[in-house]
């Protein structure tokens, strides 16, 4: 059985990305399950998808634990435990991620000896994110090896006919792009090894104790908690405050901010949190000077590198 | 201690009333209505320190009772039938929030169609949501057992919100004598209400009842609601042993009536149960070894218990006062399971009876306990029956022809509900 | 309560500068409500436990995370005004009885979305206030079942496209008007308010708190996600829906309906409407020139009565 999970942030198209695999293993004669999995967070937020696909009737269920194939349509992802990206991974798993750094930068990164396969990531764009699936997809299939281009092709027209001929002709375009720049890693991607009966780890069960209520109801007894939950990832954009052109003004950009992300000192000068700052971008579209600016995370990261570097030579 | 005539309503509202309750949310329902109004009585004449709130529904009166105790103060209502089932998602949810309050049932069969007379269908349905359950067969038991009930609930141990159940009609509209507890005995024994940390506070923020994502702390949550619901046998073995030392009256998680040396036994629960001790006398009387156990605790299941008293039985006749649909009687079910696999355990036979408050007669009883001795001899239980005469079917049809039932119909399907196979 | 009370909040410079809300939420990045609820919360103060009914919201507080510095209770979708009912009830009794002190009091505050203010917790609410309890109700009106995927409500405007309205005619249907209905029962205090003006949101919820039983709020909150648009476009969006007239700013006190904003200059209602996905279907392939006019009407024929 081939297990293959998708990696992305709510919004990125993973589901889809998805269900284009799932109907193309399905159209090559695979017997196939996929699904979306997300919790309480919308757009933005790390979500994950899996594929499972099989010569025989599928009978397992739920989460892969051991993945074959890793898709990560955001690199941003990686470092999050929330995430989950590298759960379960094992020896033969292959990781596909988008993302500008190369094979030995994310093996050295992550310390795995895993192959890695890595999509330049080609835009900033907001509108034109809308195409990560597809090129995962499109990607995905050669490493499988066990997709036409004619299969991926029809999946993409299946599963996304709801868009329009224009949509989906730019999808097909950026997955046959994909498609070819893999060629090399063709088939790469190889079915794990089954567990047996006959031998296997035993689960550590034990026996839940009884707690009391003032310790096993579901409450939580402290204030903001939630400032623990890093929602700075979910950024694609980064608001960047000019502080030349900040007039200071009534910290508009403050108030506006639904996610409480802009704090104001006592000189009247604003701050954005980027570990919370989901990256709306209200506060750039509403400071009255316009003196804040918007760059992507991609490049936003690359800065912060450099200005790492500088410090520590 | 003074012995006067109480409705099985009156002595509820009594013992929400000894027990010094804080808060009533309500909403009227036949045949709970004498409880509220009494208590409302109660309190516009100063007789009891305590806020009323007639809500619009049960869902919010379940709520506002689970809120209230949350917030930390005692707090008491009551229902029945379809307003148990109105309230049914809130009964699960305050259980989740472990907020300890006391809810009388009067227990009263659902619609469809609907009825005002009483069977257990409604308590039964709510047996899996995290409530404790104490059923009565007297008045005097409904008083006594507001009082533990509220002991119950609020044990750290326990820490759950705690329905009693009395029968509509044959309890709740019933007058029997009933001795009252003295108000400061009463309330020594009930004593306070602390909430511990499940409270809200200006000075002691927390966020109650919140969501969880995961199935992983989810179980954890759920099971130790179901520890928390098990530890109930032994706290309610401790407060009802304290109660018997202040009043005098025992109570078990499971009762025994003649069960010593007995070989065979009705199992039932409710207000009838005291019509199966009548047959059990008069079964004695004529030479049977018969006794009645009698389940006061549903919830938690005193499996332990019933293993216990049942150990040297043979033959069981279950006398359910519900059904459920596609399977049978609830207690039935729940016998089985607890008896099952158990040394020389026991044959048990089935019967539904008393839908509706349709009654059971004496003649029935000794019947079903032929019944279950016949099944003793044959080594096998006979299918469930469902307590219901040729004579009743007649009257049936008399009914269904004024209601212009199709008549063909009527003779072809005629006879062919009479299963079952011991009615001799 | 007759004369208007004196307030803080006279401009932008007013408005806190502080958050009491707490970052890290798993609301939608631009998210209205979030936005409308964090104003609301710095004028309240932390003294404050928020009763909640299943929606978006709910998963503000999910375990062991919670962004409030005050309490926080979730109840279900119908019933977050009978769990006002019954902390208010109690924390009055605990008081009254001496159990705690004054100083021990919170405000109790219901915050539902408007699938449950427009229909599931409408009863509940009618119940609360036919009982004069002493509590603060938000409503952040998404207009949709945001939660579960945005399908319609009671409070989705006509014509707008939902999951479960997705023709080319979008919803049917015509939001109900719940200010009225709330008005009705001639409760303390109603008022609508939106994100995008905190300053009339700030003096609503100033005087709100300064009165005694319900005071019913409701908030428009633009939804980046149920209405289809670029999340950046949340505050603009509530402006507009101001300055097009479609959300009319007013408050119900003493039995009388007062405006507190009136567009001198309407904009036209499609300013509104182009800038959401909702109503794409109203622009194109071709302009639906008869559905946007019957919207521009129902606007003017609003105003028209007011402005007379
Ligand atoms: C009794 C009940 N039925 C259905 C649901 C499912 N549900 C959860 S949230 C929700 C939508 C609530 O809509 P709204 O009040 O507008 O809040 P929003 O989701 O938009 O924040 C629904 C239908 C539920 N929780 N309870
Ligand atoms: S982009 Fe601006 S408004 Fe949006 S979350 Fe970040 S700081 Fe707040
Ligand atoms: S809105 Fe703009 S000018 Fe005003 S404080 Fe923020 S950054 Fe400065
Ligand atoms: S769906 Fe809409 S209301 Fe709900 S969290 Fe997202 S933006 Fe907010």
């Amino acid at each position: 059985m081939y297990r293959i999970r998708f990696h992305g942030r709510g919004g990125q198209g993973m589901k889809t990305a998805s269900r284009i695999l799932g109907t193309a293993l399905f159209l090559e004669g695979y017997e196939i399950q996929d699904a979306p999995r997300y919790g309480a967070e919308r757009r933005g937020a790390p979500i994950f998808a899996y594929v499972r696909a099989d010569k025989k009737t599928i009978n397992e269920r739920g989460i892969i634990t051991r993945p074959d194939l890793i898709i990560v349509a955001d690199d941003s992802l990686i470092p999050v435990p929330a995430a989950g990206v590298l759960a379960g991974i094992v020896e033969h798993t292959v990781l596909l991620i988008n993302s500008d750094e190369s094979e030995q930068t994310w093996q050295h990164r992550l310390n795995i000896r895993n192959k890695i396969i890595t999509l330049p990531v080609e835009t900033e764009d907001r509108a034109e994110l809308r195409f990560i699936g597809a090129t995962c997809t499109g990607a995905a299939s050669r490493l499988l090896g066990i997709i036409s281009l004619a299969s991926l092709e029809q999946a993409i027209k299946d599963e996304l006919a709801e868009l329009g001929p224009q949509i989906i002709d730019k999808n097909i375009h950026k997955a046959k792009q994909a498609y070819e720049k893999v060629a090399p890693n063709e088939n790469c991607v190889s079915q794990g090894s089954e567990i047996t009966a006959g031998k296997y780890l035993p689960p550590d069960w034990i026996d839940l104790p009884f707690e009391a209520a003032h310790i096993s109801a579901p409450n939580v007894w402290a204030s903001a908690t939630s400032m623990k939950v890093n929602t700075g990832v979910w950024r694609t954009l980064r608001p960047i405050i000019d502080y030349e052109r900040c007039n200071k003004c009534w910290w508009v950009c403050s108030t506006f901010c639904p996610d409480s992300a802009i704090t104001v000192d006592e000189s009247g000068q604003p701050h954005i949190d980027y570990d919370h700052c989901k990256g709306c971008m209200i506060c750039v579209a509403q400071c009255p000077p316009h003196a804040i600016e918007t760059i992507s995370e991609q490049e936003a990261a690359a800065q912060d590198k450099l200005k790492e570097e500088e410090t520590t030579s | 201690m003074t012995r006067q005539l109480l409705t099985g309503n009156g002595a509820a509202a009594w013992g929400a009333r000894l027990a010094a309750t804080d808060y009533i949310p309500a909403f009227p329902i036949t045949p709970q209505t004498e409880i509220i109004e009494a208590l409302a009585n109660w309190i516009d004449y100063g007789e009891m320190d305590t806020r009323m709130v007639t809500m619009e529904s049960e869902h919010s009166m379940i709520t506002a009772a689970g809120a209230a105790a949350a917030t930390g103060v005692r707090v008491f209502s009551a229902t029945s039938s379809q307003g148990l089932l109105y309230a049914m998602e809130m009964l699960y949810t305050v259980a989740g929030w472990r907020a300890p309050f006391v809810l009388t049932n009067v227990s009263r069969g659902l619609a469809a169609p609907i009825t005002l007379e009483s069977d257990h269908n409604d308590i039964v349905a709510a047996r899996d949501s995290g409530f404790l359950q104490l059923h009565c067969s007297t008045c005097q038991e409904v008083l006594d057992n507001t009082l533990i009930a509220f002991r119950l609930a609020e044990d750290k141990r326990v820490r759950l919100p705690v329905i009693v159940n009395l029968d509509g009609f044959y309890l709740s509209f019933t007058r029997e004598p009933v001795e009252l507890p003295e108000a400061s005995a009463a309330k020594e024994y009930v004593g306070e209400y602390d909430p511990e940390n499940i409270q809200f506070r200006a000075s002691a923020p927390v966020s109650q009842a919140v969501a969880v994502l995961g199935g992983s702390p989810y179980s954890y949550f759920r099971y130790e609601t179901h520890l928390a619901v098990q530890n109930g046998l032994t706290v309610f073995n401790e407060v009802a042993d304290e109660f018997a030392e202040k009043f005098g009256r025992q109570y078990k998680t499971v009762e025994a009536y003649r069960m010593e040396d007995a070989e065979l036994a009705f199992v039932m629960m409710g207000s009838f149960s005291t019509k199966a001790m009548e047959a059990v006398d008069k079964l004695r009387d004529s030479g049977w070894a018969i006794g009645l156990c009698r389940p006061r605790m549903l919830r938690p299941f005193p499996i332990k218990q019933f293993q216990e008293m049942l150990s040297h039985i043979k033959g069981i006749a279950v006398i359910d006062q519900n059904i459920s649909m596609g399977m049978g009687g609830v207690l039935h079910t729940e016998l089985m399971a607890a008896m099952y696999g158990q040394p020389d355990a026991p044959v048990i036979s089935s019967f539904i009876g008393g839908l509706g408050g349709r009654d059971i007669t004496m003649e029935e009883f000794f019947e079903m306990a032929n019944t279950a001795r016949n099944a003793v001899e044959q080594g096998q239980a006979p299918s469930p029956r469902l307590l219901y005469s040729e004579n009743e079917l007649r009257e049936m049809r008399k009914l269904q022809s004024i209601a212009k039932v199709e008549r063909d119909e009527l003779g072809q399907s005629s006879g062919e509900n009479s299963g079952g196979n011991t009615h001799e | 309560m007759s004369e208007v009370p004196m307030t803080r909040y006279k401009s932008l410079k007013h408005m806190p500068s502080t958050r009491l809300l707490g970052t890290g939420t798993p609301m939608c990045a631009g998210c209205g409500g979030l936005g409308a609820l964090h104003e609301i919360y710095d004028i309240l103060g932390e003294k404050t436990v928020f009763v909640n009914a299943a929606g978006c919201m709910t998963l503000m507080s999910v375990y062991p995370f919670t962004p409030f510095r005050g309490s926080w209770l979730y109840t279900a979708m119908a019933s977050a005004p009978a769990g006002a009912q019954g902390i208010r009830d109690a924390l009055d009794i605990l008081i009254e009885k001496k159990r705690i002190s004054k100083a021990e009091d919170l405000q109790v505050v219901v915050l539902t979305g408007d699938g449950s203010a427009y229909g599931m917790g409408l009863s509940a609410t009618s119940g609360t206030m036919e009982r004069d309890l002493d509590y603060l109700y938000i409503c952040y009106d998404n207009e949709g079942y945001g939660n579960t995927g945005q399908q319609f409500s009671a409070a989705t405007p006509h014509a707008a496209k939902t999951s479960t309205s997705m023709g080319p005619r979008g919803f049917s249907g015509f939001k109900k008007d719940l200010f009225a209905i709330w008005a009705a029962h001639k409760p303390a205090y109603v008022a609508t308010v939106i994100g995008s003006e905190p300053v009339d949101l700030a003096r609503k919820i100033e005087k709100a708190m300064q009165m005694k039983g319900p005071r019913m709020i409701i908030a428009l909150s633009p939804c980046p996600t149920g209405w289809d648009y670029d999340p950046k476009e949340t505050v603009e969006i509530g402006k507009l829906a101001v300055k097009t007239g479609v959300w009319p700013l007013k408050e119900y006190i003493n039995g009388e309906i007062i405006h507190t904003k009136i567009p001198r200059q309407r904009q036209p209602v499609e300013e509104y409407l182009k800038l959401q996905g909702r109503f794409k279907h109203l622009f194109e392939p071709q302009r639906n020139e008869t559905l946007i006019s019957k919207l521009q009407n129902k606007i003017d024929t609003y105003w028209e009565n007011i402005e007379s």
